[in-house]
């Protein structure tokens, strides 16, 4: 019996020993949550398998436009420095969000831009001295 | 005095701009006082760390508290553990009631937020006392306790929970083992990136502010409709004045009490506290019927519960270094990049700052009331701030939050988008984001106490069985939680049944 509650236990490997746990259990209960949701649906035919990943009539513009604009503003950081991409950044984000190109939005997404920039690269770079892009 | 001594005027002003701050956040639907801390984490790099713990208790308490007016207002809550006040705050704004409510909820908040003070004041040195003792077989079984009875709370299956819990648990061991300085579980191609895993806070603010932004943005960043809000009708009846809380005493008392409570329950957030205060509310209520048509009682409850819960969710955290909520759980963060542990031996190795705490809960619960009291008309405006102006801000702070902590590291900033992404994807995958955060965070501590258990034991593992009466009981607290999880799993399946038929 207090061989089943025992683990093979040495310095040089303890580094592996809870990874292998955690991996362990987390296998075993995945393989049940996936058997007991197949059982499920084995015995509820009516209800079809269809999983959902986006909510009905998501809006793609924003959706796909906002994890584009965060890679392409990440990369640009290292590029073009922190000013002039935040600028760019949020306006094309706030603009995305409006939703039109009326003039007002524009000039609405520019000043956002434009001042949340200063801001934060006032407050931050120069005031706490805290390293930016 | 001690009081000026440890709060010198600057954490006064910056605890008060956390609560304004915190209030305009929390009445934003979409941004809760999690998210508000998650940003500002970054400004207190710069700040010491009294000063730092003002502006975020400030936040806390001004997010937990601003979710009350939109859900009076416009029905719909501004943090989950608002959910309740919709109940009963709309209807009232319905009627011409909708100041009556708000100063309402305010009141109650701030009876909440002193209650949950004090018994953290009395609470939290006594537990940690209690807890210096403890080995690591008591320490490892407190973080499993905290892990299951999160995956009890959670919606959704007790296995996805443990599930999400144990993914990030998983996520947080990639890396270096503190104790033998090997490397696992790195991707091929990492190796100098991953060496110290991912960092903390560019998971946090990933999962809480930039899933936030995708989920928002797939929704189409719509903003709350405008609609007109008749604040006060003309009769004395519609009007607010304290002898309101006459009646309520006993309801202030247990809705508070109840919160408090719930909040010490690790992992457990909000929403669960301030619905079960007002489920006993209408169980004890002389007129259950009037509740959910506009009852004045039902805002009570609901508000003094979840400001309750602020003081209760900052007992394990301060005397066992277990988060009682996500909140809690980024409130560990910022004790963390200021270098320090938060344990059994916090309180008594840091009073100052004990007490720095103790003193801005009182100074924040103070700002809140009179901000929001004096100024409940102006506040109503903030419900319809445009989040296209909103979200684009709060990332450019999330990006200079996570390039800056490690003193400009660019992966840190692809840490912060891939845990975004993932933030984004994971509740509909069904894994549960309160628990893998608590596993993430706990992760480390768990497998640093099991490891030193078995070198102490050699590994036999019997010893988390043996190890004296505390681990016997928290075995017990561990088999408890489960089982009223499955109780109510299935109690939840009944009910669908008989309404089903």
């Amino acid at each position: 019996m207090s061989e089943v509650f025992t683990i093979d236990f040495s310095y040089s490997t303890s580094h592996l020993i809870f990874p292998r746990i955690i991996i362990g259990l987390l296998i075993l209960l995945g393989a049940i949550l996936l058997i007991t949701n197949f059982l499920k649906r084995l015995r509820d035919q009516s209800k079809v398998f269809k999983f959902k990943l986006f909510t009905d009539n998501y809006d793609k513009a924003k959706f796909y436009g906002s994890i584009v604009l965060l890679i392409t503003y990440a990369v640009s950081l290292e590029q073009i420095g922190f000013f002039l991409s935040s600028v760019i950044f949020v306006t094309l984000l706030t603009l995305l969000y409006i939703g039109n190109l009326k003039r007002k939005s524009i000039l609405i997404s520019l000043v956002n831009s434009m001042s949340i920039t200063f801001v934060f690269w006032y407050v931050f770079g120069q005031l706490f001295d805290i390293t930016l892009p | 005095m001690q009081f000026f001594e440890i709060l010198t005027p600057m954490t006064i002003l910056l605890c008060s701009l956390g609560v304004f701050i915190g209030i305009v956040m929390g009445a934003i639907p979409g941004m809760t006082a999690t998210m508000a801390i998650a940003i500002f984490l970054p400004i207190t790099y710069a700040l010491d760390m009294i000063e730092s713990i003002g502006l975020l208790i400030g936040l806390y308490v001004g997010g937990i508290s601003g979710g009350l007016v939109p859900a009076v207002l416009i029905n719909i809550p501004g943090t989950p553990s608002s959910l309740t006040t919709t109940f009963d705050g709309y209807p009232m704004t319905q009627k011409g009631e909708g100041e009556k409510a708000l100063k309402v909820g305010v009141t109650a908040s701030v009876f909440g937020g002193f209650f949950s003070l004090a018994v953290l004041y009395f609470f939290a040195p006594m537990l940690s006392t209690f807890a210096i003792d403890f080995s690591s077989v008591e320490m490892f079984l407190i973080i499993l306790f905290a892990m299951t009875i999160i995956a009890s709370i959670s919606k959704g299956s007790l296995l996805g929970g443990i599930f999400s819990g144990l993914l990030g648990i998983l996520i947080s061991l990639i890396g270096t083992f503190t104790i033998n300085n090997e490397t696992r579980l790195i991707p091929p191609g990492f190796e100098s990136e991953l060496i110290y895993g991912f960092t903390l806070l560019p998971v946090l603010i990933g999962l809480f502010a930039v899933g936030q932004l995708l989920e928002e943005a797939e929704k189409g960043m719509k903003a709350s409709a405008h609609q007109k809000i008749k604040l006060q009708k003309g009769d004395t009846k519609s009007k607010f004045s304290f002898r309101l809380f006459k009646n309520q005493k006993v309801n202030v008392v247990r809705s508070s009490l109840l919160g408090t409570f719930i909040g010490m329950l690790p992992g457990v957030g909000g929403s669960a506290a301030s619905i079960t205060a007002y489920s006993q509310a209408k169980n004890f209520s002389k007129n259950p019927k009037e509740l959910g048509k506009g009852s004045p009682e039902g805002v009570v409850a609901s508000e003094s519960a979840n400001n309750g819960l602020i003081g209760g969710a900052l007992v394990p955290m301060l005397s066992l270094g277990i988060p009682g909520d996500s909140t809690t759980a980024i409130l560990i963060a910022a004790f963390l990049l200021q270098g320090i542990q938060v344990g059994p031996l916090f309180i008594s190795s840091n009073p100052d700052l004990w007490s720095g705490m103790v003193f801005a809960l009182i100074v924040a619960n103070i700002a809140m009331f009179f901000m929001m009291f004096l100024t409940v008309k102006y506040f109503a405006k903030i419900v319809f701030i445009p989040k296209y102006l909103i979200f684009p801000i709060i990332i450019v702070a999330c990006v200079i939050g996570s390039y800056a902590i490690n003193n400009g590291i660019m992966f840190d900033v692809w840490t912060l988008l891939l845990f975004g992404f993932l933030g984004y994807i994971f509740p509909k995958l069904g894994i549960q984001i309160p628990s893998f955060l608590i596993g993430f965070i706990l992760g480390a501590e768990a497998e640093k106490n099991f490891i030193d258990t078995l070198q102490g034991s050699g590994g036999d593992l019997s010893v988390f069985f043996t190890n004296g009466p505390v681990a016997i009981v928290l075995w017990i607290l561990i088999l408890g939680s489960i089982i009223f999880s499955v109780a109510d799993y299935r109690k939840g399946k009944k009910e669908e049944a008989t309404y089903a038929s």
